[in-house]
């Protein structure tokens, strides 16, 4: 069975949980690594930077219509993780982000469920048309994830992507609203490891 | 700085075996890569580009279309109805309503063949320039048919080996396959025979082609990796 999980928006305490998981270095491993000054990488804004700012400038980050930022919760009301879409209205296309903070439940179906309900905010509520991934090779679960929810590979980048100053391979992977409206109702029926 | 293009009707493997080559040889790998990145120098949704390519022109859509086309004279004249409907559009089934609908989001946004053939063509260009790629269809054996250092390679397979494929792939049934890939196939040599006026599948176009109902994924790899060694030569 897939566990239950809600998209809200983010408040500060949710910017500060955020700040803690990326201070694990097993969870800012998988995520963007350390940043020249040793603070972990995230992306879109600086959660360490952000939990002190000022209200302006919070409402700045998590209402912006051009980045919508989404914590995940679970069904019992913990913050778990969070989700962004970075939307190029235009094209009507999103790049998708997805980090499950919550070591311990890597690997119980929370990405995948968290996956299905961003795709679902950008395909039924904002209507886009197209959502994208960029992932680095050694996010192979990331991988497995996206080509069980039917992602299709546009292309395969050799040395692409760098992270505490290592280069490594990245894979786009797209989805286009039509092939996840095929896909949608199968998705929850047979989980990913 | 080999560049290797890979074309062939759905279900043949050409991203198997695309994969496996870029990954023997260390090359990049794009396939339907060319089309967002059309779709960013022509700024429009990547599915206008697409539809270009796979959408086969259903009755039904070419209906749809009229139908759309008369919705918006009347728009602009004031009037709700057409005298070509008589009883009016606004008594025309859900359905077709629905339908239209769904159509302003990706499709509304058309873009005319020129700029489409040139935005494709300048995505090509520019990754044959940089090199060291392997290209799935998107007609770049047409762009770079007379280009140095680039290999053209064809697959093919008969359509009951590529149904088995797309049933595994898409979890369809035996149908629902056969159906879909006869529906690609005929888009895609449309699309071909519109943009590059030659039969996608002329064995000519290529320096090999392929069967891969007689021969693994792997094995095919390995070939163009092989001929890959005489372009360095």
């Amino acid at each position: 069975m897939f566990p239950e999980v809600a998209l809200t928006g983010t408040t500060r305490e949710d910017v500060g949980r955020m700040a803690e998981w990326l201070n694990d270095s097993e969870v800012n491993t998988v995520w963007y690594g350390l940043g020249d000054d040793g603070k972990p990488m995230h992306h879109g804004y600086s959660p360490h930077e952000l939990i002190d700012a000022s209200d302006e400038e919070l409402s700045l980050v998590v209402e912006n219509e051009d980045r919508k930022i989404y914590s995940v919760y679970t069904q019992e009301g913990e913050h778990i993780g969070e989700g962004q879409l970075a939307v190029d209205w235009p094209l009507l296309e999103a790049q998708l982000f997805l980090l499950i903070g919550r070591k311990e439940l890597w690997h119980h179906h929370y990405g995948t469920v968290a996956m299905i309900r961003l795709l679902d905010e950008a395909f039924e509520t904002l209507r886009l048309h197209r959502v994208w991934v960029d992932v680095p090779e050694y996010n192979e679960h990331a991988l497995q994830i996206c080509q069980h929810l039917g992602f299709v590979l546009e292309g395969h980048m050799r040395k692409s992507h760098r992270k505490d100053n290592e280069w490594y391979d990245s894979s786009t992977m797209g989805l286009l609203t039509e092939e996840y409206a095929r896909r949608r109702d199968r998705l929850m029926g047979s989980p990913t490891s | 700085m080999p560049v290797i293009t890979v074309n062939g009707p759905i279900g043949c493997g050409s991203v198997t075996i695309g994969q496996a080559v870029a990954n023997e040889l260390h090359l990049d790998f794009v396939d339907r890569l060319v089309f967002t990145e059309a779709a960013k120098l022509v700024g429009i949704p990547v599915g206008a580009l697409i539809d270009k390519e796979q959408r086969f022109d259903r009755f039904r859509d070419r209906l749809g279309r009229f139908v759309q086309t008369m919705l918006e004279r009347s728009a602009v004249s004031g009037v709700s109805g057409e005298p070509y409907f008589g009883r009016g559009i606004e008594t025309l089934p859900p359905e077709t309503y629905m339908e239209l609908a769904g159509e302003t989001t990706a499709t509304a946004h058309k873009v005319s063949d020129q700029e489409f053939i040139d935005a494709t063509t300048k995505v090509v260009t520019d990754l044959h320039k940089k090199g060291n790629v392997v290209i799935i269809g998107r007609g770049a054996n047409r762009i770079l048919a007379d280009m140095p250092g680039v290999i053209h390679v064809g697959l093919l397979a008969p359509i009951d080996h590529r149904v088995d494929v797309i049933m595994h792939r898409e979890r369809f049934d035996r149908e629902e396959a056969q159906s879909y890939i006869e529906e690609v196939d005929r888009a895609r040599l449309a699309f071909v025979r519109k943009f590059f006026k030659v039969d996608a599948d002329e064995p000519t176009l290529y320096h090999m082609v392929l069967n891969l109902e007689k021969m693994e994924a792997k094995t095919a790899a390995a070939v163009i990796v092989h001929a890959c060694g005489d372009l360095a030569s």
